[in-house]
């Protein structure tokens, strides 16, 4: 444990330093709520295209999050020296995941507030109800990302690798966290959400148990 | 015979087609030092390469104290120090941050005083503060050393320890490698031509076109100096 928030605090004191993954984050957040809300015809303000654009932006910006996360350890050779250290790989990407998550989740409420602004939505409980549907939403991807990004981060075509190998594994969490986001903003019960969270909560488990059995076999030179 | 604190096997390493070491034997035992030199492109750093675990061998084994290095458990690991053309280091952070990270890595106790103490011991505690991207080559160089020694590893393998090192840090990285063989850990170097450290023993070999030519002794009793450059 003292070993992965080792890692965890240094990652986010280069973050706090560079601030260029939250920025970039929260940029890109704000930018494809922009497009979409004029995009999107007029009679389309409801919650639907609104928590539609809200996980686009997560999308996006997730893959960005991921990225960062690991090409600080692609610097000086890094990653090796992590690898080679007496450090389970395991906890190396659970640090690495935390982080992601992290960026993830500070661009995800920046986002929301936005998705607010832009959509015409109230501020109120909904907008709680929202916040477990995005986190669980949030993990998965960093989970997916994170592992993702450690394969991509090694070839050439990396950054055209990871959306194309992410978007598709993460399509029917997507849905499940579409369909959750749009129930919680139109105040449905919770019985209405209980599927789609339950389908988000087990690809979580999927994506996040992968990375901790895999980081280490991807993450290697050979 | 001691046992083999590093140990290759026979080793060899091809990429494609093109043979970069053939079926190399080395042995070397606790408190021992050995100096591989080798032009560019001998096949030394990838003989490092091996050695450490980074990269898997095409034939042969390279060991760690009898464990196939790749396969080293984390308590071993712990024991091995690896210095390479790579610094390890983060460009963001600085010199003592860095030096922390690490002995937090490697769960020393109070990983802050044993920065503080490892820069002085490199000649840079006035830099502590710096980031390692304001660093010049030859500071990066020397708290690279520091990197892979603050945990007193017994197995060092050093790719070319005092490459774009000033007569000062020749002379601290040589004063290191001297304490670490004290210690009697096992030090491993390349170097592009001869080296030789003040009263430290080391075998000489010479790596030619991925074949290692048998070792000589080598006894140096003046300072630590370059007798080919590099």
């Amino acid at each position: 444990m003292a070993k992965l928030l080792a890692i965890l605090r240094k990652d986010l004191r280069l973050e706090l330093r560079s601030g260029l993954s939250t920025i970039a984050l929260v940029s890109l957040s704000l930018l494809i709520l922009i497009v979409l809300v004029f995009a999107l015809p007029a009679s389309a303000t409801g919650v639907e295209p609104a928590a539609g654009a809200l996980w686009v932006a997560m999308i996006f910006s997730g893959m960005l999050g991921a990225t960062r996360a690991l090409s600080a350890e692609r610097e000086n050779g890094c990653i090796r020296a992590l690898l080679l250290s007496p450090v389970d790989p395991a906890t190396i990407y659970a640090a690495k995941l935390a982080a992601a998550f992290i960026f993830m989740a500070v661009a995800e409420v920046a986002a929301i507030l936005m998705m607010v602004l832009f959509f015409n939505l109230e501020f109120g409980a909904r907008i709680i109800r929202l916040l477990p549907v995005i986190l669980l939403g949030a993990l998965g991807f960093a989970a997916l990302a994170t592992l993702l990004a450690a394969i991509s981060g090694r070839t050439r075509a990396g950054d055209l690798l990871l959306p194309m190998l992410a978007v598709p594994m993460f399509v029917p969490a997507l849905i499940a966290g579409v369909k959750a986001s749009a129930a919680a903003l139109a105040g449905e019960p919770l019985a209405a959400m209980g599927a789609w969270l339950k389908i988000l909560l087990a690809f979580d488990v999927l994506f996040v148990a992968s990375g901790y059995l895999l980081f280490e076999f991807v993450a290697g030179e050979d | 015979m001691s046992p083999a604190i590093v140990e290759a096997r026979q080793l060899a390493m091809n990429f494609g087609a093109t043979p970069v070491l053939r079926a190399v034997d080395l042995r070397l035992e606790a408190g021992r030092g050995a100096i591989i030199t080798g032009g560019n492109g001998a096949g030394k750093s990838t003989l490092l390469k091996l050695l450490a675990g980074i990269n898997s061998p095409s034939h042969g084994q390279a060991l760690l104290f009898g464990t196939e290095a790749r396969a080293l458990a984390a308590g071993q690991r712990r024991r091995v120090g690896l210095m390479t053309h790579q610094s390890f280091l983060y460009p963001n952070l600085t010199a003592r941050e860095n030096l922390e990270f690490y002995a937090a890595l490697y769960e020393l106790r109070a990983p802050r005083d044993a920065a503080e103490r490892w820069l002085t011991r490199v000649g840079l505690a006035a830099a502590a503060g710096e980031r390692v991207r304001a660093l010049s080559r030859g500071m990066e160089q020397r708290l690279s050393a520091a990197r892979a020694l603050i945990h007193e590893p017994n197995a060092i393998l050093m790719d070319e320890p005092f490459a774009g090192l000033d007569s000062g840090g020749v002379a601290i990285v040589g004063a290191l490698i001297k304490e670490a063989l004290a210690r009697k850990s096992a030090v491993l170097m390349t170097a592009h031509g001869a080296l030789a450290i003040e009263g430290v023993e080391l075998e000489r070999f010479e790596l030619s076109r991925g074949r290692l030519a048998a070792p000589k002794a080598e006894t140096r009793t003046g300072r630590l100096r370059s007798l080919l450059g590099g």
